[in-house]
């Protein structure tokens, strides 16, 4: 888990610049030297270096941010513990579980444009970084998304048209909306509770499989794969050393959200796919 | 420390975290995206649809000015919590920033908005979220 978190750290430096070489020299060594990555010292380091980048930069760091800080706080504090692996999996479980269930909570009470779709419809839309996924699944066409971000552009407070632009959203696009939206929520809140119950044990296989399908299908299309990296890590966290396929299974996963981040896959088979759609 | 204290900790300062970002976010304009909450891809309200606009009022003096590179960052952290300390010091700022220019400044106005997307038609309004006034000669 320390080389997996090392890694994690190196792929994405922290933006603070007076912060980010120390925690960059210390994903370094625990690299380098696995001694140093057994010494909770060098991952309370890295765990207050990352808390005072967020203090730093109060309130842009992204949630990840605070993840990885608790995550390193967890680390050091397994390494000091007389069962390292076993308090590493507890932390990561608990963690994991809470992360999901505010998550949950959010989108299931706390906003009220997340439930009736308003999320996914202007996101698809306006976020860029969807706009391949987003031709790909839907069939619409750059100039169909020109068109419906151009609807979407703001008026001011109390203004109204009176023949606005129609939204072009054909059923295949209201079909990835309401996927999103409800699957997303519910598996989510299957993670939440696969990790906070009380009996684990009930949902070993389950709560595996769902974390891994969480991040196989968000981290194609969300572009936040410092978060999947995480929870990934800590749910190899969990396995016990007779779970070689789960194993197998979360170490591929890391390296695929790695892909999903580096390779413009939905793009290129959007380019292949469109000439043969009639 | 025993192990299960260990295990828990980073999970209950999460909660902690966690909590207090949903309080912020709630009663001090916080953007759900932001403060460790777990709040993103929840809601259009990101930091991307909040914005700050400046304006700055002197004896002959009353103009909107547009955000230099160099105000960028602390006008995002602003929009992002339009708290009255986020606020302030990006009135500060400006104040700097305009006498170090020779202008003259008496008082900055900043008005903080959102763009919201009602519900069915996605129609996008700009709304006022908040107006924060600052005035140079007022006792700190």
């Amino acid at each position: 888990m320390c080389r997996l978190t090392a890694i994690i750290l190196l792929l994405r430096p922290l933006e603070v610049w007076w912060i980010a070489p120390f925690v960059l020299i210390g994903a370094g060594l625990s690299l380098i030297f696995p001694a140093a990555a057994k010494r909770p010292l060098l991952w309370w380091s890295v765990a207050a270096l990352i808390a005072l980048h967020i203090a730093a930069i109060w309130p842009l760091s992204d949630n990840h941010i605070y993840l990885l800080a608790y995550w390193c706080l967890g680390i050091g504090l397994a390494l000091a513990s007389e069962d390292p692996p076993a308090t590493l999996a507890r932390s990561g479980r608990w963690l994991l579980g809470a992360a999901f269930a505010f998550a949950v909570l959010w989108k299931g009470v706390l906003s009220p444009d997340y439930l009736d779709g308003r999320f996914f419809r202007v996101t698809l839309i306006e976020d860029d970084r969807f706009a391949d996924a987003v031709m790909l699944v839907s069939g619409l066409t750059p100039q169909d998304l020109v068109a419906n971000r151009k609807s979407l552009e703001p008026l001011p407070a109390g203004a109204e048209l009176s023949d606005p632009p129609p939204l072009k959203e054909p059923r295949r696009f209201r079909a990835l909306v309401a996927a999103l939206t409800w699957g997303g929520i519910v598996l989510e809140g299957f993670v939440a509770v696969a990790f906070l119950s009380p009996k684990p044990a009930l949902l070993e296989h389950a709560r595996h499989i769902a974390l891994l399908a969480f991040c196989v299908f968000t981290y194609a299309l969300a572009p936040v794969a410092g978060f999947g990296w995480v929870i990934a890590t800590m749910g190899l966290a969990q396995l016990r050393r007779d779970q070689g396929m789960m194993r197998v299974a979360y170490l591929s996963v890391f390296f695929l959200i790695l892909l999903y981040a580096e390779i413009p896959w939905a793009g290129l088979l959007d380019s292949w796919v469109r000439p043969l759609s009639p | 420390m025993a192990a299960s204290n260990a295990a828990a900790l980073p999970a209950v300062i999460l909660g902690i975290v966690a909590s207090g970002q949903v309080l912020l976010a709630k009663l001090d304009g916080l953007s759900p995206w932001k403060g460790g909450g777990f709040g993103m891809f929840s809601t259009t309200d990101d930091a991307g649809r909040r914005a700050v606009r400046i304006f700055v009022t002197a004896p002959g003096r009353s103009e909107e000015l547009s955000i230099p590179p160099s105000l960028a960052d602390i006008a995002e952290r602003a929009a992002v919590h339009p708290s009255d300390r986020q606020l302030a010091r990006l009135a500060r700022r400006v104040v700097e920033r305009e006498r170090r220019a020779a202008r003259d400044v008496s008082e900055v106005r900043l008005e903080c908005s959102r763009i919201v997307y009602a519900a069915g038609t996605l129609s996008a309004s700009t709304v006022p979220t908040r107006v924060f006034t600052y005035r140079t000669d007022a006792p700190r």
